[in-house]
Protein backbone atom coordinates (compact mmCIF):
# COMPACT_ATOMS: atom_id res chain seq x y z
CA UNK A 1 0.00 0.00 0.00
CA UNK A 2 1.51 3.34 -1.02
CA UNK A 3 1.32 6.56 0.98
CA UNK A 4 -1.56 7.95 -1.07
CA UNK A 5 -3.77 4.93 -0.67
CA UNK A 6 -3.03 4.86 3.07
CA UNK A 7 -4.04 8.52 3.36
CA UNK A 8 -7.17 7.85 1.31
CA UNK A 9 -8.13 4.90 3.49
CA UNK A 10 -7.69 6.93 6.65
CA UNK A 11 -9.67 9.79 5.17
CA UNK A 12 -12.39 7.40 4.04
CA UNK A 13 -12.63 6.03 7.58
CA UNK A 14 -12.88 9.56 8.94
CA UNK A 15 -15.68 10.37 6.54
CA UNK A 16 -17.50 7.13 7.43
CA UNK A 17 -17.29 8.05 11.10
CA UNK A 18 -18.45 11.56 10.30
CA UNK A 19 -21.35 10.22 8.27
CA UNK A 20 -22.54 8.18 11.25
CA UNK A 21 -21.91 10.65 14.05
CA UNK A 22 -21.92 14.18 12.64
CA UNK A 23 -23.54 15.64 9.54
CA UNK A 24 -21.02 15.83 6.69
CA UNK A 25 -20.70 19.11 4.80
CA UNK A 26 -21.64 19.13 1.11
CA UNK A 27 -17.94 19.04 0.19
CA UNK A 28 -17.30 16.10 2.54
CA UNK A 29 -20.28 14.28 1.11
CA UNK A 30 -18.90 14.68 -2.41
CA UNK A 31 -15.51 13.47 -1.16
CA UNK A 32 -17.12 10.48 0.55
CA UNK A 33 -18.99 9.54 -2.63
CA UNK A 34 -15.83 9.84 -4.71
CA UNK A 35 -13.83 7.63 -2.36
CA UNK A 36 -16.74 5.19 -2.01
CA UNK A 37 -16.86 4.70 -5.77
CA UNK A 38 -13.36 3.24 -5.62
CA UNK A 39 -14.21 0.71 -2.91
CA UNK A 40 -16.54 -2.29 -2.60
CA UNK A 41 -19.93 -1.60 -0.99
CA UNK A 42 -19.14 -3.67 2.10
CA UNK A 43 -16.40 -1.19 3.00
CA UNK A 44 -18.73 1.81 3.04
CA UNK A 45 -20.33 1.19 6.40
CA UNK A 46 -17.67 -0.50 8.47
CA UNK A 47 -18.58 1.30 11.67
CA UNK A 48 -22.37 1.14 11.42
CA UNK A 49 -22.78 -2.10 13.46
CA UNK A 50 -20.58 -0.76 16.27
CA UNK A 51 -22.48 2.52 16.50
CA UNK A 52 -25.79 0.63 16.30
CA UNK A 53 -24.73 -1.52 19.28
CA UNK A 54 -24.04 1.61 21.29
CA UNK A 55 -27.38 3.09 20.25
CA UNK A 56 -29.14 -0.09 21.40
CA UNK A 57 -27.20 0.00 24.63
CA UNK A 58 -28.20 3.61 25.27
CA UNK A 59 -31.83 2.84 24.50
CA UNK A 60 -31.69 -0.07 26.95
CA UNK A 61 -30.18 1.99 29.72
CA UNK A 62 -32.74 4.77 29.31
CA UNK A 63 -35.90 3.13 27.97
CA UNK A 64 -38.63 5.49 26.81
CA UNK A 65 -41.96 4.46 25.35
CA UNK A 66 -43.05 5.88 22.04
CA UNK A 67 -45.83 8.39 22.83
CA UNK A 68 -49.29 7.07 21.99
CA UNK A 69 -50.20 9.86 19.55
CA UNK A 70 -46.97 9.25 17.67
CA UNK A 71 -47.56 5.50 17.61
CA UNK A 72 -50.98 6.12 16.06
CA UNK A 73 -49.49 8.49 13.48
CA UNK A 74 -46.83 5.94 12.53
CA UNK A 75 -49.49 3.24 12.28
CA UNK A 76 -51.60 5.45 9.99
CA UNK A 77 -48.61 6.10 7.76
CA UNK A 78 -47.84 2.41 7.60
CA UNK A 79 -51.37 1.65 6.42
CA UNK A 80 -50.98 4.27 3.70
CA UNK A 81 -47.64 2.85 2.68
CA UNK A 82 -49.04 -0.68 2.46
CA UNK A 83 -52.04 0.62 0.49
CA UNK A 84 -49.80 2.50 -1.95
CA UNK A 85 -47.68 -0.62 -2.48
CA UNK A 86 -50.83 -2.49 -3.40
CA UNK A 87 -51.94 0.37 -5.67
CA UNK A 88 -48.60 0.39 -7.48
CA UNK A 89 -48.82 -3.35 -8.03
CA UNK A 90 -52.13 -2.77 -9.82
CA UNK A 91 -50.22 -0.87 -12.47
CA UNK A 92 -47.84 -3.75 -13.19
CA UNK A 93 -48.15 -5.60 -16.49
CA UNK A 94 -49.16 -8.83 -14.73
CA UNK A 95 -52.44 -7.23 -13.80
CA UNK A 96 -53.39 -6.10 -17.27
CA UNK A 97 -55.88 -8.96 -17.68
CA UNK A 98 -57.82 -7.83 -14.62
CA UNK A 99 -57.89 -4.31 -15.98
CA UNK A 100 -59.16 -5.43 -19.34
CA UNK A 101 -61.94 -7.48 -17.86
CA UNK A 102 -63.06 -4.50 -15.78
CA UNK A 103 -63.00 -2.34 -18.86
CA UNK A 104 -65.23 -4.64 -20.90
CA UNK A 105 -67.71 -5.11 -18.07
CA UNK A 106 -68.19 -1.42 -17.51
CA UNK A 107 -67.48 -0.10 -20.98
CA UNK A 108 -70.22 2.57 -21.21
CA UNK A 109 -69.28 3.96 -17.81
CA UNK A 110 -65.60 3.93 -18.66
CA UNK A 111 -66.16 5.76 -21.95
CA UNK A 112 -68.20 8.53 -20.37
CA UNK A 113 -65.75 8.82 -17.49
CA UNK A 114 -62.82 8.95 -19.89
CA UNK A 115 -64.53 11.67 -21.97
CA UNK A 116 -65.26 13.69 -18.86
CA UNK A 117 -61.69 13.23 -17.73
CA UNK A 118 -60.31 14.17 -21.13
CA UNK A 119 -62.33 17.39 -21.10
CA UNK A 120 -61.18 18.15 -17.57
CA UNK A 121 -57.57 17.38 -18.41
CA UNK A 122 -57.68 19.57 -21.52
CA UNK A 123 -59.12 22.39 -19.48
CA UNK A 124 -56.59 22.09 -16.71
CA UNK A 125 -53.46 21.25 -18.60
CA UNK A 126 -53.91 22.57 -22.12
CA UNK A 127 -51.87 22.77 -24.31
CA UNK A 128 -49.53 19.98 -23.20
CA UNK A 129 -50.66 16.54 -22.06
CA UNK A 130 -49.22 15.24 -18.83
CA UNK A 131 -45.85 13.65 -19.40
CA UNK A 132 -44.57 12.55 -15.98
CA UNK A 133 -46.19 10.27 -13.41
CA UNK A 134 -48.11 8.37 -16.08
CA UNK A 135 -48.82 5.51 -13.68
CA UNK A 136 -50.22 7.90 -11.12
CA UNK A 137 -52.33 9.54 -13.77
CA UNK A 138 -53.68 6.14 -14.76
CA UNK A 139 -54.43 5.30 -11.12
CA UNK A 140 -56.18 8.64 -10.78
CA UNK A 141 -58.26 7.88 -13.86
CA UNK A 142 -59.14 4.46 -12.48
CA UNK A 143 -60.25 6.06 -9.25
CA UNK A 144 -62.39 8.60 -11.10
CA UNK A 145 -63.91 5.86 -13.22
CA UNK A 146 -64.58 3.55 -10.29
CA UNK A 147 -67.99 3.12 -8.77
CA UNK A 148 -66.74 4.48 -5.47
CA UNK A 149 -68.09 7.73 -4.08
CA UNK A 150 -65.60 10.37 -5.25
CA UNK A 151 -65.20 13.96 -4.17
CA UNK A 152 -63.46 16.43 -6.43
CA UNK A 153 -62.51 20.08 -6.07
CA UNK A 154 -60.48 22.65 -7.96
CA UNK A 155 -57.53 24.47 -6.41
CA UNK A 156 -57.91 28.21 -5.85
CA UNK A 157 -55.63 30.84 -4.37
CA UNK A 158 -54.71 30.44 -0.72
CA UNK A 159 -53.43 33.15 1.63
CA UNK A 160 -50.08 33.37 -0.19
CA UNK A 161 -51.05 32.63 -3.79
CA UNK A 162 -48.69 31.56 -6.55
CA UNK A 163 -49.67 33.10 -9.92
CA UNK A 164 -50.91 30.55 -12.48
CA UNK A 165 -50.88 27.60 -10.05
CA UNK A 166 -53.93 25.47 -10.73
CA UNK A 167 -55.23 21.93 -10.72
CA UNK A 168 -57.64 19.76 -8.81
CA UNK A 169 -57.95 17.14 -6.10
CA UNK A 170 -59.78 13.83 -6.26
CA UNK A 171 -60.54 11.86 -3.10
CA UNK A 172 -62.32 8.61 -2.36
CA UNK A 173 -63.64 8.56 1.23
CA UNK A 174 -64.31 4.83 1.08
CA UNK A 175 -60.94 3.86 -0.36
CA UNK A 176 -59.14 6.59 1.59
CA UNK A 177 -57.19 7.27 -1.57
CA UNK A 178 -56.82 10.29 -3.73
CA UNK A 179 -54.68 12.30 -6.11
CA UNK A 180 -53.78 15.92 -6.62
CA UNK A 181 -53.09 17.47 -9.99
CA UNK A 182 -51.03 20.61 -10.35
CA UNK A 183 -49.91 22.88 -13.11
CA UNK A 184 -47.87 26.01 -12.58
CA UNK A 185 -46.75 25.10 -9.08
CA UNK A 186 -43.03 25.90 -8.90
CA UNK A 187 -40.51 23.05 -8.80
CA UNK A 188 -39.18 22.85 -5.24
CA UNK A 189 -35.70 22.06 -3.97
CA UNK A 190 -36.44 19.09 -1.63
CA UNK A 191 -33.44 19.77 0.57
CA UNK A 192 -34.71 23.28 1.27
CA UNK A 193 -38.49 23.01 1.33
CA UNK A 194 -41.35 20.69 0.47
CA UNK A 195 -45.03 21.01 -0.21
CA UNK A 196 -47.42 19.52 2.33
CA UNK A 197 -51.12 18.71 2.01
CA UNK A 198 -53.56 19.26 4.89
CA UNK A 199 -57.03 17.71 4.97
CA UNK A 200 -59.72 19.52 6.95
CA UNK A 201 -62.20 17.03 8.34
CA UNK A 202 -65.61 17.88 9.78
CA UNK A 203 -64.82 15.63 12.71
CA UNK A 204 -61.48 17.30 13.42
CA UNK A 205 -60.69 20.74 14.79
CA UNK A 206 -59.69 23.35 12.17
CA UNK A 207 -56.51 23.94 14.11
CA UNK A 208 -55.40 20.33 13.65
CA UNK A 209 -56.13 19.28 10.07
CA UNK A 210 -54.98 15.83 8.99
CA UNK A 211 -51.51 15.65 7.50
CA UNK A 212 -51.94 14.57 3.88
CA UNK A 213 -48.23 14.00 3.30
CA UNK A 214 -45.30 15.96 1.95
CA UNK A 215 -44.46 15.96 -1.74
CA UNK A 216 -42.23 17.51 -4.35
CA UNK A 217 -43.05 19.16 -7.65
CA UNK A 218 -40.73 17.97 -10.38
CA UNK A 219 -42.28 19.89 -13.26
CA UNK A 220 -44.43 22.97 -13.66
CA UNK A 221 -46.04 21.48 -16.74
CA UNK A 222 -48.37 19.14 -14.93
CA UNK A 223 -47.91 16.52 -12.25
CA UNK A 224 -50.08 14.04 -10.36
CA UNK A 225 -49.31 13.46 -6.70
CA UNK A 226 -50.87 10.73 -4.53
CA UNK A 227 -52.47 11.74 -1.25
CA UNK A 228 -50.84 10.17 1.77
CA UNK A 229 -53.22 10.89 4.66
CA UNK A 230 -51.66 10.06 8.00
CA UNK A 231 -55.01 9.46 9.70
CA UNK A 232 -58.40 8.14 8.62
CA UNK A 233 -60.33 10.93 6.90
CA UNK A 234 -64.02 10.74 7.81
CA UNK A 235 -65.56 13.74 6.12
CA UNK A 236 -63.20 16.05 4.29
CA UNK A 237 -64.49 19.51 3.44
CA UNK A 238 -61.33 21.44 2.54
CA UNK A 239 -57.76 20.78 1.41
CA UNK A 240 -54.80 23.12 1.76
CA UNK A 241 -51.25 23.12 0.42
CA UNK A 242 -48.54 24.68 2.55
CA UNK A 243 -44.81 25.03 1.98
CA UNK A 244 -42.76 23.62 4.81
CA UNK A 245 -39.27 22.58 5.78
CA UNK A 246 -37.97 19.29 4.29
CA UNK A 247 -39.91 16.35 5.68
CA UNK A 248 -42.89 18.54 6.54
CA UNK A 249 -44.23 19.45 9.95
CA UNK A 250 -46.71 18.03 12.44
CA UNK A 251 -48.44 21.37 12.94
CA UNK A 252 -48.17 24.03 10.24
CA UNK A 253 -47.76 27.71 10.98
CA UNK A 254 -49.60 28.27 7.66
CA UNK A 255 -47.25 31.12 6.82
CA UNK A 256 -47.03 29.95 3.21
CA UNK A 257 -50.32 28.58 1.98
CA UNK A 258 -50.52 28.90 -1.82
CA UNK A 259 -53.50 26.68 -2.61
CA UNK A 260 -56.89 25.73 -1.18
CA UNK A 261 -59.65 23.45 -2.45
CA UNK A 262 -63.14 23.40 -0.96
CA UNK A 263 -65.85 20.81 -1.45
CA UNK A 264 -69.23 22.42 -2.15
CA UNK B 1 -35.95 -5.43 26.67
CA UNK B 2 -33.17 -5.48 24.12
CA UNK B 3 -32.67 -9.17 24.86
CA UNK B 4 -36.07 -9.71 23.28
CA UNK B 5 -35.13 -7.54 20.33
CA UNK B 6 -32.14 -9.73 19.57
CA UNK B 7 -33.81 -13.08 20.15
CA UNK B 8 -37.19 -12.59 18.54
CA UNK B 9 -37.95 -13.67 15.00
CA UNK B 10 -37.31 -10.89 12.47
CA UNK B 11 -40.37 -8.92 11.40
CA UNK B 12 -39.03 -7.12 8.34
CA UNK B 13 -39.44 -10.07 5.94
CA UNK B 14 -43.11 -10.25 6.97
CA UNK B 15 -43.47 -6.51 6.43
CA UNK B 16 -41.88 -6.84 3.00
CA UNK B 17 -44.53 -9.48 2.26
CA UNK B 18 -47.27 -7.04 3.23
CA UNK B 19 -48.33 -8.61 6.54
CA UNK B 20 -50.18 -5.79 8.39
CA UNK B 21 -49.83 -7.52 11.78
CA UNK B 22 -46.06 -7.30 11.47
CA UNK B 23 -46.33 -3.51 11.21
CA UNK B 24 -47.92 -3.23 14.67
CA UNK B 25 -45.39 -5.67 16.13
CA UNK B 26 -42.55 -3.72 14.55
CA UNK B 27 -43.76 -0.42 16.04
CA UNK B 28 -44.11 -2.12 19.44
CA UNK B 29 -40.67 -3.73 19.22
CA UNK B 30 -38.63 -0.82 17.86
CA UNK B 31 -40.70 2.23 18.81
CA UNK B 32 -38.72 2.82 21.97
CA UNK B 33 -35.35 2.45 20.22
CA UNK B 34 -36.31 4.83 17.41
CA UNK B 35 -37.83 7.34 19.84
CA UNK B 36 -34.74 7.27 22.03
CA UNK B 37 -32.49 7.92 19.03
CA UNK B 38 -34.73 10.64 17.65
CA UNK B 39 -34.79 12.49 20.96
CA UNK B 40 -31.04 12.39 21.25
CA UNK B 41 -30.39 13.54 17.71
CA UNK B 42 -33.11 16.15 17.23
CA UNK B 43 -33.15 19.79 18.16
CA UNK B 44 -36.68 19.82 19.54
CA UNK B 45 -39.55 17.54 20.49
CA UNK B 46 -41.42 18.47 17.29
CA UNK B 47 -38.38 17.67 15.25
CA UNK B 48 -38.03 14.32 17.02
CA UNK B 49 -41.67 13.47 16.32
CA UNK B 50 -41.28 14.32 12.64
CA UNK B 51 -38.10 12.27 12.50
CA UNK B 52 -39.76 9.18 14.02
CA UNK B 53 -42.39 9.22 11.30
CA UNK B 54 -39.78 9.54 8.59
CA UNK B 55 -37.71 6.73 10.10
CA UNK B 56 -40.62 4.31 10.15
CA UNK B 57 -41.40 5.15 6.53
CA UNK B 58 -37.77 4.30 5.77
CA UNK B 59 -38.20 1.02 7.64
CA UNK B 60 -41.32 0.05 5.67
CA UNK B 61 -39.67 1.01 2.40
CA UNK B 62 -36.41 -0.80 3.13
CA UNK B 63 -37.90 -3.91 4.73
CA UNK B 64 -37.12 -6.01 1.66
CA UNK B 65 -33.44 -5.03 1.85
CA UNK B 66 -32.93 -6.62 5.27
CA UNK B 67 -30.70 -9.72 5.18
CA UNK B 68 -30.62 -11.67 8.41
CA UNK B 69 -27.27 -13.24 7.59
CA UNK B 70 -25.56 -9.83 7.33
CA UNK B 71 -26.79 -8.04 10.46
CA UNK B 72 -29.35 -8.36 13.21
CA UNK B 73 -32.69 -6.71 12.65
CA UNK B 74 -32.23 -4.32 15.58
CA UNK B 75 -28.88 -3.25 14.16
CA UNK B 76 -30.50 -2.70 10.77
CA UNK B 77 -33.25 -0.57 12.30
CA UNK B 78 -30.86 1.43 14.49
CA UNK B 79 -28.58 2.15 11.52
CA UNK B 80 -31.48 3.21 9.33
CA UNK B 81 -32.75 5.49 12.08
CA UNK B 82 -29.37 7.06 12.75
CA UNK B 83 -28.75 7.69 9.06
CA UNK B 84 -32.06 9.45 8.70
CA UNK B 85 -31.45 11.57 11.80
CA UNK B 86 -27.95 12.59 10.77
CA UNK B 87 -29.24 13.36 7.30
CA UNK B 88 -31.95 15.57 8.77
CA UNK B 89 -29.28 17.42 10.71
CA UNK B 90 -27.22 17.79 7.56
CA UNK B 91 -30.15 19.07 5.51
CA UNK B 92 -31.35 21.54 8.08
CA UNK B 93 -27.77 22.53 8.97
CA UNK B 94 -28.88 22.53 12.55
CA UNK B 95 -26.28 21.55 15.03
CA UNK B 96 -27.65 19.90 18.14
CA UNK B 97 -26.12 21.42 21.22
CA UNK B 98 -26.83 20.90 24.86
CA UNK B 99 -28.26 24.43 25.04
CA UNK B 100 -30.95 23.72 22.48
CA UNK B 101 -32.35 20.83 24.42
CA UNK B 102 -34.72 21.25 27.31
CA UNK B 103 -32.91 18.97 29.70
CA UNK B 104 -35.86 18.63 32.01
CA UNK B 105 -38.15 17.22 29.36
CA UNK B 106 -35.37 15.85 27.27
CA UNK B 107 -33.11 13.87 29.59
CA UNK B 108 -29.76 12.96 28.13
CA UNK B 109 -28.12 9.65 28.81
CA UNK B 110 -25.12 9.90 31.09
CA UNK B 111 -21.94 7.86 30.99
CA UNK B 112 -22.34 4.16 31.54
CA UNK B 113 -21.86 3.13 35.12
CA UNK B 114 -24.25 0.25 35.55
CA UNK B 115 -22.99 -3.27 35.01
CA UNK B 116 -24.64 -4.50 31.83
CA UNK B 117 -25.94 -7.70 33.38
CA UNK B 118 -29.37 -7.53 31.81
CA UNK B 119 -28.29 -6.38 28.40
CA UNK B 120 -28.32 -8.46 25.30
CA UNK B 121 -25.04 -10.03 24.37
CA UNK B 122 -24.11 -7.60 21.62
CA UNK B 123 -24.88 -4.52 23.65
CA UNK B 124 -23.08 -6.05 26.60
CA UNK B 125 -19.98 -6.54 24.44
CA UNK B 126 -20.24 -2.93 23.27
CA UNK B 127 -20.46 -1.71 26.88
CA UNK B 128 -17.45 -3.76 27.96
CA UNK B 129 -15.38 -2.66 24.99
CA UNK B 130 -16.33 0.98 25.51
CA UNK B 131 -14.99 0.78 29.06
CA UNK B 132 -11.73 -0.52 27.64
CA UNK B 133 -11.10 2.62 25.55
CA UNK B 134 -8.84 5.49 26.59
CA UNK B 135 -10.94 7.95 28.54
CA UNK B 136 -10.66 10.74 25.95
CA UNK B 137 -11.80 8.45 23.12
CA UNK B 138 -14.62 7.11 25.28
CA UNK B 139 -15.71 10.67 26.16
CA UNK B 140 -15.75 11.77 22.53
CA UNK B 141 -17.88 8.76 21.53
CA UNK B 142 -20.23 9.13 24.47
CA UNK B 143 -20.76 12.82 23.74
CA UNK B 144 -21.35 12.11 20.07
CA UNK B 145 -23.51 8.99 20.40
CA UNK B 146 -25.29 9.29 23.73
CA UNK B 147 -25.71 13.03 23.75
CA UNK B 148 -25.88 13.67 20.01
CA UNK B 149 -23.48 16.62 20.19
CA UNK B 150 -21.84 18.17 17.15
CA UNK B 151 -18.09 18.09 16.57
CA UNK B 152 -17.95 21.78 17.45
CA UNK B 153 -19.69 21.29 20.80
CA UNK B 154 -17.51 18.31 21.65
CA UNK B 155 -14.43 20.39 20.85
CA UNK B 156 -15.71 23.15 23.15
CA UNK B 157 -16.53 20.78 26.02
CA UNK B 158 -13.34 18.73 25.84
CA UNK B 159 -11.01 21.56 24.82
CA UNK B 160 -9.79 19.48 21.86
CA UNK B 161 -9.20 20.86 18.38
CA UNK B 162 -11.92 20.00 15.85
CA UNK B 163 -9.59 17.73 13.89
CA UNK B 164 -8.58 15.93 17.07
CA UNK B 165 -12.24 15.21 17.89
CA UNK B 166 -12.58 13.47 14.52
CA UNK B 167 -9.37 11.53 15.07
CA UNK B 168 -10.44 10.33 18.52
CA UNK B 169 -13.86 9.34 17.20
CA UNK B 170 -12.27 7.33 14.40
CA UNK B 171 -9.68 5.66 16.64
CA UNK B 172 -12.32 4.92 19.27
CA UNK B 173 -14.63 3.25 16.77
CA UNK B 174 -11.76 1.28 15.20
CA UNK B 175 -10.80 -0.08 18.62
CA UNK B 176 -14.39 -0.79 19.56
CA UNK B 177 -14.90 -2.71 16.37
CA UNK B 178 -11.74 -4.75 16.87
CA UNK B 179 -12.65 -5.47 20.49
CA UNK B 180 -16.23 -6.50 19.68
CA UNK B 181 -15.13 -8.72 16.77
CA UNK B 182 -12.51 -10.39 18.94
CA UNK B 183 -15.01 -11.09 21.73
CA UNK B 184 -17.56 -12.39 19.24
CA UNK B 185 -14.98 -14.78 17.74
CA UNK B 186 -13.97 -15.97 21.21
CA UNK B 187 -17.60 -16.61 22.09
CA UNK B 188 -18.16 -18.49 18.83
CA UNK B 189 -15.18 -20.73 19.60
CA UNK B 190 -16.48 -21.41 23.12
CA UNK B 191 -19.87 -22.39 21.70
CA UNK B 192 -18.17 -24.71 19.18
CA UNK B 193 -16.16 -26.42 21.94
CA UNK B 194 -19.32 -27.10 23.96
Amino acid sequence: MNENSFTDSKRFEELQVGRLLFPLTSEELVEFNELARLRPAEEHDRFAPVVASLDLLCSDMHPELLPEHLRLAVQGQAEQEMASKKAVSLAKPSNITTSKSRTSNGLPWMISAACLLLALTSWLFNPRPIQPETNLDRLRMELLASKEEIVQATWFDGTTPIPNAQGDIVWSPTKQQGYMKFRGLPVNEPTKEQYQLWIFDENQSDSTPIDGGVFDISSEEGVVVPINAKLHVQSAYMFAITIEKPGGVVVSSRERLPLLAKLE
Amino acid sequence: MSEDIFLQTPLLPRIADGDPKAIDECIARYGSLVWSLARRLSSSMTDAEDAVQEIFIDIWKNADRFREDRAGEATFVATLARRRLIDRLRVSSRQVSSQTIDEKNFPIAGPLQTQPVELAEESSRAADCLLGLRSIERSVLELAIYEGLSQGRIAEITGLALGTVKTHARRGLLQLRACMNSRASRLAKEVEMK
